[in-house]
């Protein structure tokens, strides 16, 4: 029983479904293309090559076609395929589309193939004699990630999720056997809105080319034991090397940065197992580097830089394993959820590790490892101990996040750590103490042997220099009260002094050296700034006017770091004094605008609004919020806000009298020019109005309608109101008056001419229903801009080393 | 001795300290009950009892919110929080607290929410339905 389901369009999906085989077939062929050209001892026949060339190209061109047929789907809003449906909607802004090919793994993973497709094409026309080998592990990877997407089942298995599935195939519902059921579809499940954030744009495609240029090294290595060209990869690898640093390190400072920036969890590295499992391979890289260095300089340390460069690979499949396979559940707010593709990715993994170890253990005999000892006072020997501080550092990283992954193979139940960031930082503080600290005495080593006396000399003036400036910073920036924070502090700073003399002389000419003394001052930068970010960032939204939950509650001690605001009510908040002044909406946003004041006596010293943003669902009665911060040259002002009245809540109740939601009334006999004060502010009469009109209602003689024009001050703010008294025969009415800004509702209620009085009755609500309010979170965050600018002096150091290095692969 | 395998004892060294850190900072997960019988912070895996009020009063408190969860095995309890509500804790399917007994009540540092993935097949069809009356 066929249905003819009307208003699908089917076409995209084919056409896409057929590039994902095309991208499965080509690089198929490209692989054994390139395996059989690789094992060709004809150097005239490069018919294998040709074709290998030729596979990976128009793989470039599949994937490519993927991208097209998924983002045109998606941008038409095409809700009978479940990835549009499930990962976009209508009201979507178009520059957010591709943000929505994240969300899901199977568009993560179309990057990651599509990144490696353009890898590889660059690696065709720059690899030369490496060409074949190397392409060759380069389409192993790819067919791996092909398969990904592959989405067919194969003997029950299925393999890889396409995008391309229908929703009707996925999804069961009643609604999917009637043949108009499209109509009934009005729009997709929507973007998360975290996602919805310009760094969300730039974010992952950064991350994964970081992740998929770390195949290149790789292969190399691969290629090196499988070739027999033990120590010729190594200049070319090189580049490529700090190209995936390079870029990874900025994927993942742009994830933190995005953490900082959209997300309230109030930092910028939380110790997240997402967050973990990207940095784990950017670590055993940045150690692979320096080992090549030395190796390079020294011809020491060849298997640990071999050994590095593999397993830095095999940890970014570990990672994708972390994070696709729902294993993090428990422990990440981050990981995707399970598509049932664990063991795929698993034996991904498995397959490049067995890949290595053969290799590895064939080859052992012939590797050039030296039997000699390394001098001590040489700087190869130092670039190797600080590559095994890395080492281990990852280590502790990876052994507290793979928790999850213990329990599942052993079946134990061990949770992570109570204090996860004090549990990383205890050891990572130490660890980055010992890293900074080798990077700016090593500065001073030279290969082979160094003269110790020299050495010594040129070291303890920068010594001495960084102790007196670390005991000023510490100082200023208040953390001298622990002792590994001065020691960190010292060390980045001695760091930034030795590389700062070594940036002096490639000023003078030794332009070489200019690449590696920048990356580092900017790593020391980055540790100094994330040090005094993390351990002094202040939360300045400490509520002191909260009334507590009774005494059960008053004695923990965990500070309140909420505060509530009403609109309008100043409150102080450290030096800072805070106003809510009001909400805007602009699409699904509402924007919440905060004053902040400086006051120096009476005068102001700063004035300025932050707008911290909440998307409200009314429908799922949530809100999903975003921070403003305010960035100054030496600190930022965090700030979020944690709860906001649901809009829904805000409607007026009906059936109930007006009256009933303002206090009882407090009645005044006026004349015009007296002032009646209330809680808030103060009512000026101004004028009587003689000839008032009310509408609808028309005067007949005898009649009087009597207005009376109010001035209302609250909160700085100027209102006009003119209640009016009207004598109607020989009925008395009055027509009272709101302002809502001011909580107030104001009746003219009678003339008392015996008197010569007025009488003004003033309505005033309830103080906690009166007005808006938000709950609000504000950190202070001293000295951030380090963290960030050191990672753009650190990046600028890769690109010069960079071009140093690619300038030296070209010239053998 | 040859530096190099003072330098791969260190390294051995450090990694069991590393180890066994990891071991020693390690909590479990326990239910309720095992919450009573110790003093220790503790990961307590369970579903929030939707029937049960949940305070979360701004105005009074803008840092006090509490629930009540039923555990793994079944025994519910009450928790208290201090901080504010959790965005979209109503839809919560699981809830992982990290924290310890405080006076019959449990009290959390800290709370992780796993939310139903997008996909779950009876969601659908509300959301059909729903849309089907508005046309």
């Amino acid at each position: 029983m066929d249905t003819q389901f009307v208003g699908e369009h089917l076409l995209p999906g084919k056409l896409g479904q057929f590039f994902i085989i095309l991208s499965f077939g080509t690089s198929l062929i490209a692989l054994l293309s390139y395996f059989f050209a690789a094992n060709n001892k004809n150097q005239s026949d490069n018919s294998w090559q040709k074709l290998g060339r030729l596979a990976y190209r128009l793989n470039l061109f599949a994937v490519i076609g993927i991208g097209a047929c998924l983002f045109y789907i998606i941008y038409s809003h095409y809700f009978e395929y479940h990835y549009a449906w499930a990962h976009s909607s209508k009201t979507l802004p178009v520059y957010y589309i591709i943000s929505c090919f994240w969300e899901g793994q199977e568009g993560s993973f179309w990057l990651w193939t599509f990144w490696q497709a353009v890898l590889g094409c660059i690696l065709i026309v720059k690899a030369k004699s490496w060409e074949n080998s190397v392409m060759t592990v380069i389409s192993l990877s790819q067919v791996f990630l092909a398969t990904m997407l592959l989405g067919v089942e194969i003997f029950g298995a299925k393999i890889g999720s396409s995008p391309f599935v229908l929703l009707r195939d996925v999804v069961e519902g009643p609604i999917f056997s009637r043949a108009d059921y499209l109509s009934l579809i009005q729009d997709g499940n929507g973007l998360n809105p975290l996602l919805q954030n310009y760094w969300m744009v730039i974010h992952p495609p950064t991350l994964f080319l970081g992740f998929a240029s770390m195949v290149v090294p790789f292969a190399y290595g691969i290629a090196a034991l499988w070739q027999k060209r033990y120590a010729e990869w190594v200049k070319p690898a090189m580049p490529w090397v700090l190209f995936a640093v390079m870029i990874l390190g900025t994927g993942i400072i742009m994830g933190s940065f995005w953490a900082y920036e959209a997300l309230n969890f109030g930092g910028f590295w939380a110790w997240d197992p997402v967050e973990n499992a990207s940095i784990l391979p950017w670590i055993t890289l940045i150690a692979g580097l320096h080992v090549m260095i030395a190796y390079k300089n020294s011809g020491h340390s060849y298997f640990t830089a071999l050994f590095l460069i593999i397993i830095s690979f095999i940890l970014v499949l570990y990672a994708s394993f972390l994070t696709r396979s729902g294993i993090l559940g428990d422990t990440s707010v981050h990981a995707f959820t399970d598509l049932g593709m664990s063991g795929q990715l698993l034996i991904y993994m498995f397959a490049f590790i067995v890949l290595a170890a053969v290799l590895i253990i064939i080859n052992w005999k012939k590797l050039p490892i030296t039997k000699k000892d390394e001098e001590t006072y040489s700087r190869e020997f130092w670039l190797f101990i600080g590559s095994i501080v890395l080492v281990v550092s990852c280590i502790q990283i990876l052994a507290t996040t793979s928790i999850p992954v213990y329990n599942k193979i052993f079946g134990t139940s061990i949770a992570p750590p109570t204090n996860l960031i004090q549990h990383y930082n205890k050891w990572q503080i130490a660890f980055a103490f010992a890293i900074a600290t080798i990077s700016a005495f090593s500065q001073f080593l030279k290969y082979k042997k160094t003269d110790t006396r020299k050495f010594f000399i040129s070291l303890s003036v920068s010594f001495v220099v960084a102790v007196l400036l670390t005991a000023v910073v510490v100082y200023f920036t208040d953390i001298y009260h622990n002792f590994m924070y001065i020691l960190l502090t010292w060390a980045a700073i001695f760091s930034i002094l030795c590389n700062a003399k070594l940036l002096g002389e490639a000023l003078k000419g030794k332009w070489k050296l200019a690449g590696s003394a920048v990356a580092h001052i900017g790593f020391a930068f980055i540790l100094v700034g994330a040090l005094i970010a993390a351990a002094n960032n202040k939360v300045i939204s400490v509520n002191n006017t909260g009334i507590g939950f009774g005494n059960e509650f008053a004695k923990s001690n965990n500070p309140r770091e909420n505060i509530i605001l009403y609109k309008n009510e100043p409150i102080k908040m450290d030096k800072y004094t805070v106003t809510y002044m009001g909400d805007s909406t602009s699409g699904v946003n509402t924007y919440y605008r905060v004053n902040y004041k400086v006051y120096d006596g009476d005068k102001i010293k700063e004035n300025f609004d932050l707008y911290p943003n909440a998307q409200q669902n009314a429908k799922m009665q949530q809100i999903i919020a975003s921070p403003d911060t305010k960035h100054y040259l030496f600190h930022d002002i965090y700030t979020h806000v944690s709860s906001v009245p649901l809009k829904e809540d805000n409607h007026d109740h009906e059936g109930h009298s007006d009256d009933e939601s303002y206090l009882p009334p407090v009645v005044h006999e006026v004349i015009v020019g007296d002032t009646v004060r209330f809680r808030e502010g103060q009512i000026v009469v101004k004028s009587i109005n003689r000839n008032a009109t009310i509408k609808d209602i028309p005067l007949e003689k005898g009649d009087a309608a009597i207005g009376m024009n109010l001035e209302v001050l609250s909160a700085n703010k100027k209102f006009e109101a003119e209640p009016i008294f009207l004598i109607k025969g020989n009925t008395k009415v009055d027509f009272g008056k709101t302002v809502d800004e001011a909580g107030l509702k104001l009746r003219f209620t009678n003339v008392l001419p015996d008197k010569g009085k007025l009488e003004l009755t003033v309505y005033e609500k309830p103080k906690s229903e009166k007005k808006d309010w938000i709950v609000l979170k504000a950190i202070e965050f001293p000295y951030i801009n380090l963290f960030w600018g050191g990672t753009i002096m650190m990046v600028i150091g890769f690109l010069l080393s960079i071009f140093r290095r690619s300038k030296e692969a070209k010239t053998t | 001795m040859k530096k190099s395998s003072i330098v791969g004892m260190v390294i051995i060294a450090i990694t069991i300290g590393v180890i066994i850190s990891t071991y020693a900072d390690s909590s479990t997960y326990g239910s309720f009950t095992d919450a009573q019988e110790t003093q220790k912070e503790l990961h307590v895996v369970g579903k929030l009892n939707k029937k049960k009020e949940m305070v979360y009063n701004p105005q009074q408190d803008a840092n006090y919110f509490s629930f009540y969860m039923v555990d793994n095995k079944g025994k519910e309890c009450k928790v208290e929080f201090t901080g504010t509500k959790p965005q979209d804790f109503e839809r919560s399917e699981q809830i992982v607290l990290t924290g310890q007994m405080d006076n019959g009540a449990f009290h959390a540092n800290k709370i992780l929410m796993k939310c139903p993935s997008k996909y779950t097949k009876d969601k659908i069809e509300i959301t059909e339905v729903k849309a089907q009356i508005k046309s």
